[in-house]
């Protein structure tokens, strides 16, 4: 593995919605901009599987006011108000800008853009991306390419962020990380970074997002000494399918149950209803399944039943709304979504959690920026519907905004010497040259170690949280990360995917151990995060939690709004 | 759980630019008593070999075009292309593109010729 050195002004850390969207601004800004992507920019990311609904207060009896008023008593009063209230204020003019990159959205007969309302907005505020997230993604892409400015590297995995130089120390000075296609170990001086890697649901065994999802952005930025937030605060989307084995992570619509719509319900293995009529919010209908399938109540996959094949709204209606790319993607693996029963949990869906950010995508690092869905804190305890489309867009254009102006005001550092070496080693002990293997992973290693991690971490972390539990998965986190130490995977130059399993699974058992704390710490039930032993929401957690490294160890605080 | 006869049986290519000379086909074999997409194969084949290499983001769509790949000489999208247990499947990378390794490829570059 030989170090190849690049430079740029601003350096986009992943190609998704937010990522794209901050490339844009930061190149519009008069910068010169690199993009990087873990694969290929719009192949890859969970922008991809968005459904495409956008909040935006556009309805003539909508307001900012509104918007911001539902977000804060959705999210349990715990969203960062200033946040919030950006978001609320710009997502309309974010949306201008979508369609002059070209984003197209939905359209109502006469023309105006159609307007949905999803469970706890005061008005129809949800507007839809024709294509949803593969329509998004593939504009703001082909937006990047036609910007002179912006150069996009698809296959290129950063591993990690470089400090600069004393005496400009606690500065971000620019990336390392891993060519793909050439194997290639490289560095990359930036003068400002902007972190939009996304969330990290893969943690969970059970998810509705790609294989991207490990929370690589929020580990680069706690490593560099930046605060992370409400990191035990993930959306869990009530029906995730189980089964059959292909089509594990994909989602059926929960909403669609409401009488309203295609009034179907969830069943239990013995056909008893498990949701009541009007259907309740998400973080409800999935606690009352989690009940339901902890009573013993599951089918054989540990699933509840999905079923709208009885609807009083007759076979057409059912055929009419379920045909769209992703129920036909179920139809091509042999299930019937509107007849056949379905086999679903609750799965990780948002980290409404992460990296913590003012409203400029700033992290209190200098030179390190971030936005939503890898940054924390817009949304609290619960994530009203088409708020995530939203904060990319939002947050995207205000981080890379910020990080052009930090470009134009501030000369590329020289790196830290020791960061170097550090992140130069922490790749390279992982590869064995042929022959010298003490500790090569083996096949079966990894996938079984991240089976382990998963499940475990479903169990004790997932819908319903206790002490004990949460107690036993910081002690299964620490022997798989034992398992880890020393582990090495052969040193292949070309898409050294084992190298990325290895130091994607390290990755998430970090990520982990920042879930579990969090979740220990706060000592109360409140949104999507319930424990068992204190069912209550309580005042005196008003507040975030917050994690910062104190040295190898992780510092938990609870932090004032 | 798995059937003695759930089996999914491959014929994978295989090409790493560091030796194109070994470029060839190798067997796997996949236990399986379910039917699997080719995505979710190639993802189980990775699983039993940690050198063969692939292509793992999906949109759950059969939308964005991350799994293209050749099964059985034909170009298609893994993600909803079935395989049943008991077939024998051949799998190559997409022709349209350039091969990294195995069956990733560069979707920014054609393949020539
Ligand atoms: C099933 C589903 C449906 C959804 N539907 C909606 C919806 O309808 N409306 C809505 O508002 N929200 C929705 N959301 C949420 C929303 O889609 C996401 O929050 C948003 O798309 C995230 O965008 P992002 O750019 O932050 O992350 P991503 O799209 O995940 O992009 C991050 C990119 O960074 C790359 N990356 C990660 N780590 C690295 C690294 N180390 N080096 C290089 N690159 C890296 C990844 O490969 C990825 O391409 C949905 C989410 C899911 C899972
Ligand atoms: S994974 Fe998106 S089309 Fe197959």
């Amino acid at each position: 593995m030989g170090t190849v050195r690049l430079e740029t002004e601003v350096l986009v850390v992943g190609g998704g919605a937010a990522g794209l969207r901050a490339a844009l601004a930061a190149a519009e800004a008069g910068c010169r901009v690199l993009l990087l992507n873990k694969g290929p920019v719009a192949r890859s990311g969970i922008t991809l599987t968005a459904a495409g609904g956008m909040q935006a207060p556009l309805h003539p009896e909508d307001s900012c006011e509104l918007f911001l008023a539902d977000t804060l008593r959705c999210g349990y009063e715990i969203a960062d108000k200033s946040l919030a209230w950006t978001l609320a204020t710009e997502a309309a003019g974010e949306v201008r800008e979508m369609e002059r990159y070209g984003v197209k959205f939905v359209r109502d007969e006469r023309g105006e853009l159609a307007l949905g309302r999803f469970p706890g907005q005061s008005q129809p505020r949800n507007i839809f991306v024709k294509g949803g997230g593969v329509g998004l993604a593939a504009a703001l892409h082909a937006a990047c390419k036609r910007q002179g400015n912006i150069r996009i590297l698809d296959d290129f995995f950063v591993t990690g962020l470089l400090q600069a130089a004393p005496p400009d120390a606690r500065t971000v000075a620019g990336v390392m990380g891993i060519n793909l296609r050439s194997g290639e170990q490289t560095m990359i001086r930036a003068r400002s970074v902007v972190l939009a890697t996304g969330g990290c649901q893969q943690l969970w065994a059970v998810n509705d997002c790609p294989s991207d999802a490990v929370g690589d952005g929020l580990i680069h930025a706690y490593r560099a000494g930046a605060e992370l937030v409400d990191m035990e605060m993930v959306l869990f989307y009530p029906s995730v399918i189980v089964w059959p084995p292909s089509l594990k992570g994909a989602f059926v619509h929960y909403e669609f149950l409401a009488e309203a719509i295609l009034d179907g319900n969830v069943y239990d293995k013995d056909g008893q209803a498990v949701l009541p009529k009007p259907l309740p919010v998400r973080d409800q209908a999935m606690l009352l399944m989690h009940r339901a399938i902890e009573q013993g109540r599951s089918g054989e996959h540990g699933g509840l039943y999905w079923y709208v094949g009885d609807s009083a709204k007759g076979i057409d209606v059912v055929r009419k709304k379920l045909d769209l790319a992703q129920y036909n993607y179920l139809k091509a693996h042999g299930v019937d979504p509107a007849t056949d029963k379905i086999e679903v949990a609750p799965g990780a869906h948002y980290l409404m959690g992460g990296i913590s950010i003012d409203s400029n995508g700033e992290t209190g690092i200098a030179g390190l920026f971030a936005t939503p869905e890898c940054a924390g804190n817009v949304d609290g305890a619960n994530r009203l519907a088409g708020s995530g489309i939203a904060a990319t867009q939002v947050f995207g254009a205000r981080a890379g905004r910020a990080a052009s102006r930090w470009a134009s005001g501030n000369a590329l550092l020289e790196l830290d010497a020791t960061s170097l070496a550090e992140e130069t080693e922490r790749i390279r002990c992982r590869l064995s040259s042929a022959g010298s293997a003490t500790n090569r992973a083996t096949a079966a290693d990894l996938p079984l170690l991240r089976r382990r991690l998963q499940e475990t971490v479903q169990l004790y972390a997932g819908v319903s949280r206790n002490q004990a539990g949460l107690d036993r998965l910081r002690e299964e986190v620490g022997q798989v990360r034992l398992a880890l130490q020393g582990k090495q995977v052969a040193d292949r130059k070309s898409f050294n995917q084992a190298l990325m399993d290895l130091l994607q699974l390290e990755t998430l058992c970090e990520v982990a151990e920042l879930v579990v704390g969090s979740a220990l710490l706060r000592e109360e039930s409140r949104g999507h995060h319930y424990r068992s032993d204190f069912p209550q929401t309580r005042e005196r957690w008003l507040c975030h939690t917050s994690v910062v490294r104190d040295g190898e160890k992780a510092r938990f605080a609870a932090k004032p709004l | 759980m798995e059937q003695a006869s759930g089996k999914i049986h491959i014929k994978a290519y295989r090409f790493d630019p560091a030796n194109p000379d070994q470029a060839g086909f190798q067997s796997y074999t996949v236990p399986t008593a379910e039917p699997l997409s080719v995505m979710a194969l190639m993802a189980e084949i990775h699983a039993l070999d940690e050198t063969f290499a692939c292509r793992t983001s999906t949109c759950f769509k059969g939308q964005c075009g991350s799994c293209l790949v050749r099964v059985n000489g034909r170009d298609a999208l893994g993600c909803v292309t079935m395989v049943q247990p008991g077939e024998t499947v051949t799998l190559e990378p997409h022709s349209k593109y350039r091969v990294v390794r195995d069956l990733v490829v560069d979707f920014s570059q054609p393949q020539e010729g």
